[in-house]
């Protein structure tokens, strides 16, 4: 007699995979480090995202020389003030991105807010052409300490690949 | 997660395909050497991306694939006398030389030159670390021999073996990548498996269960890390290479061999996983090598005469509940390779990624696969050789170290991660 499993891995049998959705989007915040970063998000946050929002940290510097975290605030795209913690705290994964070399020092910020809502932070270093292997490793170096995953990313295009991967 | 297009767009290798013109920019691993051991043996069988054809050794040594059936009547040549140069059909005597010329048609006088007209279709197939390889693509783009470090190193200090998988090539090679999966499935065999324990390690595999994953693109793939605490505000890291468009190596532990595989597209519900183990600098003892043939590290045992595993789907794997209870296995599968291939092919011969749900650790394979995209749209859009056609690409190994908290893996294993003549795997 033919085993389940055989059975069980047919083509034929692909056909009755129950097709209701088993997930739904999920809600990304993605957070330019750098005004290179955030040249780069412009264009993406145009497009059509089911749960990402895009955001610059711009103001971090002057807003946190409190030390406190929960002080700092963002900058979506439309230019509204946001507060970072209630932006962090509605989101199922944090990403930030830098250009390389770039100064990313608002991450801990990010960081502290993610590891006090236990969200998820991801880093994504987006290098251009002739950014030098010095640039990318000074980022690496910087955002390193933060990220569950840190990523140097080919390119561009890789932010909305992996968005649209992580159904943001 | 990827739409319904993308994901047949990266399964499907036949002929004229995006992907299947991608495969077809490489040398492929097609047969061991061992399944052609003499000038004159019988032929064989080889389907690989989807199409059917027959390899052999002629009278003189030469290596031939070509089209598996004959150019007259359509019967498979895998019935044919390997005899004089050539292979003969057994219907009505038309013989084929190694690279698919006809050179006898019987039933027509040879002043005719009628067979000069009769060509199989036929790929070049060679010999290098007792593996026959053969490129599939348009002859004039033939790119260089591969030169992996397994396969390029003294035959007695590298083993490799196949198996049968029974998915499509694309999930079976992304757990290749998908380093997050290690500490749960394969948690049992770090202390069971020959070729794993003992190494100093692999305590740092069993003490942080929560690795933290960095990808990097290289020049002819990607490096993913993966690193674990260590005393001494250090991190263990654990490199795996990814070479395009399959080829993937596992981190070494000890001074075990090193192993990886390939992941070679029969059709696209089928796959060869190729499995190797090699040292860089010493023969593979005696023990090591009858631990491989034992099925033991990557390899697995099969089914008598055949390269199917055997626990494969026909016997639900060998399931084990009470080793998966007692915890010896964390699946109930034994051994390393059909721990992977039970699960990837437990989804079905050809995943429906449109349902996933992928999470950050996945990064590794989101990125092969934009690469993989983006190497076939260049390919087909503007004649782009892709990533890993260059020899000088296959020149990567995987690497285990220790490195201080601010060292990152690319600057801080840069040496270890390149293939090096005479020079020992760097590992912990």
């Amino acid at each position: 007699m033919q085993s389940e499993s055989a059975r069980m891995t047919t083509a034929h049998e692909a056909g009755f995979r129950v097709q209701a959705p088993n997930s739904r989007p999920r809600a990304a915040k993605v957070i330019a480090l750098d005004a290179t970063a955030a040249a780069l998000l412009e264009p993406i946050s145009r497009a059509t995202w089911h749960g990402a929002a895009f955001f610059t940290s711009m103001n971090f510097t002057a807003l946190t020389t409190s030390g406190q975290p929960l002080d700092a605030w963002l900058k979506d795209v439309a230019g509204h003030t946001m507060n970072l913690m209630s932006e962090v705290a509605a989101a199922d994964f944090v990403v930030v991105v830098a250009g390389a070399g770039e100064d990313a020092r608002a991450v801990s910020v990010i960081a502290d807010a993610c590891r006090m809502h236990s969200k998820t932070l991801v880093g994504l270093i987006v290098p251009r052409a002739d950014d030098s292997d010095e640039a990318i490793t000074a980022s690496l170096k910087e955002l390193r300490p933060y990220a569950k995953m840190l990523v140097v990313a080919n390119g561009a295009d890789y932010i909305e690949a992996m968005l649209t991967a992580l159904r943001a | 997660m990827l739409r319904k297009e993308q994901n047949d767009y990266l399964a499907q290798t036949g002929p004229g395909t995006p992907l299947g013109n991608l495969f077809r920019s490489y040398w492929m691993p097609a047969l061991l050497a061992d399944e052609l051991p003499e000038a004159d043996c019988p032929p064989v069988r080889v389907k690989l991306m989807s199409e059917r054809l027959l390899a052999f050794r002629d009278s003189e040594g030469k290596l031939g694939l070509i089209d598996e059936f004959c150019a007259h009547r359509g019967v498979s040549l895998w019935f044919g006398r390997n005899e004089e140069c050539g292979l003969r059909c057994p219907y009505h005597g038309w013989k084929f030389d190694v690279t698919g010329q006809c050179v006898d048609v019987p039933s027509e006088a040879v002043e005719s030159g009628y067979a000069k007209k009769i060509k199989l279709k036929s790929y070049p197939l060679i010999e290098q670390g007792g593996i026959l390889w053969t490129y599939m693509g348009p002859p004039e783009k033939q790119p260089p021999l591969p030169e992996f470090e397994f396969s390029t190193v003294p035959l007695n200090q590298t083993f490799t073996t196949k198996r049968l998988q029974e998915c499509n090539w694309l999930q079976a090679m992304e757990g290749g990548i998908d380093s997050s999966h290690v500490s749960f499935l394969h948690r049992g065999d770090l202390s069971n498996d020959p070729l794993f324990q003992g190494a100093a390690g692999n305590k740092y595999n069993m003490q942080d269960f929560k690795p933290v994953f960095e990808v990097v693109p290289s020049d002819g793939g990607l490096l993913i890390g993966a690193r674990r605490n260590a005393e001494d505000g250090q991190y263990y890291w654990r490199i795996t290479p990814w070479v395009m468009p399959c080829y993937t190596g596992v981190p070494p532990r000890g001074d075990h061999p090193l192993h990886g595989h390939f992941w070679v597209p029969i059709d696209d519900e089928n796959c060869w996983a190729w499995s190797y183990d090699y040292h860089p600098t010493r023969a593979l003892t005696e023990k090591e090598v009858q631990a491989m043939k034992d099925g033991k590290g990557v390899h697995v045992k099969y089914v008598p005469g055949t390269y199917r595993p055997a626990a494969n789907k026909e016997n639900d794997y060998l399931m084990d509940r009470a080793a998966q209870k007692a915890g010896r296995t964390f699946s109930g599968i034994e051994g390393i390779g059909m721990q992977d291939a039970s699960l990837q092919e437990s989804m079905g011969p050809l995943c429906d990624r449109t349902k996933e749900n992928l999470v950050s650790t996945d990064n590794g394979i989101i990125m092969a696969r934009q690469r993989l995209l983006k190497a076939a749209r260049e390919l087909a859009d503007k004649g782009t050789v892709p990533p890993g056609v260059n020899p000088e690409h296959h020149k990567v190994r995987q690497a285990a170290l220790l490195l201080k908290h601010d060292v990152p893996f690319s600057d801080g294993a840069k040496e270890a991660l390149k293939a090096r003549k005479g020079v020992r795997q760097t590992t912990v």
